[in-house]
């Protein structure tokens, strides 16, 4: 079962070892068509423009106007067009969220894989540059999956949190830890247990 | 602004907290709950606020006091723990900053805080 999620941000509890939360709030989504795969084709609200083809499509499914973006994900087995019930998230307790991480841009590899970089100081003339990068003439190639520079970040990552607690009536989903991504972002929580 | 949502969270958590008014200056007892193996109990620190940092539940505050052969000692405890059993205020103290790191560079008699008077 799948969810579309919107990252709050972070907080912490108050117990004597205080737990770091992440919120989460869960968007309203519509269930427009249930496919035979237990996958469903669902309506949620984005800031995106309307145009004709998306009125078309709420015009198809009879949906409100504010459900304007279209999106595949998991259903649980039994559920109907319409609204999207959220309720097995209150039985949830550990789930695995999907998000687009944070864009770090063109990165050395000290930042995008760890390298440990060469001495400062002493006349050393080797700082944050990646070194050797394979042999000589045989085998006159660079082995593939060689870590170099690149684009950091921006990448869909999933990661597991146990859940703290579920507040349906504001659809606010408490994990524990930190999850991917900025504020605001937006992704998908599948219920593993 | 903190988001309303992370606001609410926090404050379900804080409402039910009983903790007195104070500020930096003010002299202050702490019982702290300590936990040492299976036994717990209750150990009460004593002096200066010298800061308040933060807000919602990572609310902080700072307290200084002078240890054995004047050594300052600072111990940073979080505002709304459930390791702090009770705050006490035993002093209020008149002050005209909210941040009194200047106590560090000071000593003895100089370290003194005049006592609020309220008229």
């Amino acid at each position: 079962m799948e969810f579309i999620v919107e990252k709050i941000g972070m907080s912490r509890t108050i117990n004597v070892e205080s737990i770091p939360v992440t919120l989460l709030k869960v968007i309203d989504t519509n269930v427009c068509e249930v496919r035979e795969d237990g996958k469903a084709l669902v309506a949620y609200n984005s800031s995106k423009k309307l145009n004709k083809s998306i009125e078309g499509q709420q015009a198809k499914f009879g949906i409100t106007k504010e459900f304007n973006k279209f999106m595949t994900i998991e259903v649980a087995s039994g559920v109907e067009a319409g609204a999207l019930d959220v309720t097995p998230l209150g039985e949830a307790n550990v789930v695995k969220t999907t998000l687009t991480t944070k864009g770090k841009g063109f990165q050395g590899v000290i930042k995008r894989h760890g390298f440990a970089g060469g001495p400062g100081g002493h006349g050393s003339r080797f700082h944050r540059a990646p070194g050797s990068i394979g042999n000589c003439e045989w085998p006159g190639r660079v082995k593939r999956g060689q870590k170099m520079p690149g684009q950091h970040g921006n990448t869909q990552t999933t990661v597991k949190n146990e859940v703290i607690s579920f507040d349906a009536e504001n659809g606010i989903l408490v994990l524990k830890g930190s999850i991917p991504g900025h504020n605001g972002a937006r992704g998908l929580v599948r219920i593993v247990k | 602004m903190r988001n309303r949502y992370i606001e609410r969270f926090e404050q379900a958590q804080i409402e039910t907290k009983e903790i007195p008014q104070f500020r930096a200056g003010d002299t202050l007892k702490v019982a702290v709950r300590i936990t040492e193996g299976n036994k717990e109990r209750v150990q009460s620190y004593e002096g200066l606020c010298i800061a308040i940092r933060g807000e919602g539940t990572g609310k902080t505050f700072m307290v200084r006091k002078m240890g054995a052969n004047s050594i300052g000692v600072e111990r940073i405890f979080p505002l709304y723990s459930d390791s702090i059993e009770k705050i006490e205020v035993l002093r209020r103290g008149r002050v005209r900053r909210a941040k009194l790191f200047y106590l560090r560079d000071l000593k003895g008699k100089a370290a003194r805080i005049k006592e609020l008077r309220r008229k």
